[in-house]
């Protein structure tokens, strides 16, 4: 029986399977193999960004070119960069996919994430659309089908990944 | 330390530092612009399809030019970014360092004031920029005012451009297009130009 992939690797294989041109991200400990997943690959450049806000701006300028961008961070990450997430994702209608542990869940209660999670609910939620997914348990077509919906919305989508009760051994980290 | 203050009459406005450094080129650039001045005075240099007017946080423009050198590898991209601006995001001159995109520079005005103010000075009015760029990029850090087209040719990527400018007398003029144009325009260009380079 050959090897199940794991996590990290699931989600990297969706990632390359919608071609994206660019990858650009601020590691958190749930999404750090496939980041190291896309740093090896030849198949985009991986950009490592000092700062979430950047990575808003990395994929828009991909995006303004017309090629496919994505973002990962963690949602504290990403309500660092919400500035530039509206006033350039929102407003030029560009199609990147933003990828986020949304840290904090029922099953993943560090003391440290708690509040980080209730602001992602209550700042994030109400101004883009955000699917939310078991980071333990994503779909193969995850992202080609995330950029399907961007690009159909025109705009910019978030894929929220948490660590569930019940899902096997959880999200690693 | 930058020139002091009082000298500063003697320095070109933003927009001739503008079209300056896009006149160092063989070809040109594409240009990402923060918002606000820069932005302004891009357009008042000569609209192209070719600029990128960014309208998100002061700064953002070096990060949108990274993500745009990025995926048009072929071609030169020039991030134009304002003192106050760059200050904003100064981790992105780390994150260019690091990325080390071959086609891509950085033009900083530096006019020691937020524009839009007219009066309020940046916190890093003292600042050495030629001296925090060569941090990050080494000899590929260089002033606008000892450049020529033959020895910008000759600088390595990724690189800045440190320009000491003059505040201007008045705003720039209102760019007077929309999001939606912006874009439409600028992806025209940018897939006509990596067709050009296929």
């Amino acid at each position: 029986m050959a090897d199940m992939p794991s996590k990290g690797d699931r989600l990297f294989r969706s990632i390359q399977a919608a071609k994206p041109q660019l990858v650009t991200g601020v590691p958190d400990g749930m999404l750090s193999q496939t980041i190291m997943l896309c740093e090896a690959t030849p198949d985009f450049p991986y950009i490592g960004c000092a700062r979430e806000e950047e990575c808003i701006g990395v994929a828009s300028g991909a995006a303004m070119a017309g090629e496919r961008a994505i973002v990962m961070v963690q949602n504290a990450g990403l309500l660092n960069s919400l500035g530039a997430f509206a006033t350039m994702g929102l407003r030029y209608g560009l199609p990147f996919v933003v990828i986020v542990t949304n840290r904090g869940a029922l099953a993943d209660p560090n003391g440290y994430d708690i509040e980080k999670r209730e602001a992602f609910d209550a700042g994030v939620r109400p101004m883009a659309r955000v699917f939310d997914f078991d980071a333990a348990d994503l779909p193969d077509d995850l992202i080609p089908a995330a950029f399907k919906w961007a690009e159909a919305a025109r705009k910019p989508v978030i894929l929220a990944l948490e660590k569930r009760l019940g899902s096997g051994e959880g999200a690693a980290a | 330390m930058s020139e002091p203050m009082n000298t500063q009459s003697n320095l070109p406005s933003q927009q001739d530092a503008i079209s300056a450094a896009l006149s160092l080129y063989p070809a040109r650039p594409f240009a990402v612009s923060d918002i606000g001045s820069q932005t302004g005075w891009l357009k008042a240099a000569g609209h192209d399809p070719r600029n990128l007017y960014v309208s998100g946080p002061m700064g953002l423009a070096t990060s949108v030019a990274l993500g745009l050198a990025a995926v048009r590898p072929e071609s030169q991209v020039l991030a134009i970014a304002g003192d106050g601006a760059l200050a904003m995001n100064l981790t992105s001159l780390a994150t260019i360092a690091g990325a080390k995109p071959k086609n891509l520079a950085i033009l900083l005005v530096d006019n020691r004031i937020y524009e839009f103010t007219n009066s309020v000075p940046t916190p890093t009015r003292d600042l050495d920029w030629l001296a925090v760029g060569r941090a990050f990029f080494g000899e590929a850090c260089v002033r606008l005012s000892e450049l020529t087209a033959e020895r910008w040719a000759g600088v390595a990527r990724p690189a800045m451009i440190v320009a000491d400018v003059a505040p201007a007398p008045g705003k720039p003029p209102a760019l007077g297009l929309t999001p939606a144009m912006i874009r439409a325009e600028f992806l025209g260009a940018s897939r006509k130009q990596a067709l050009l380079v296929r």
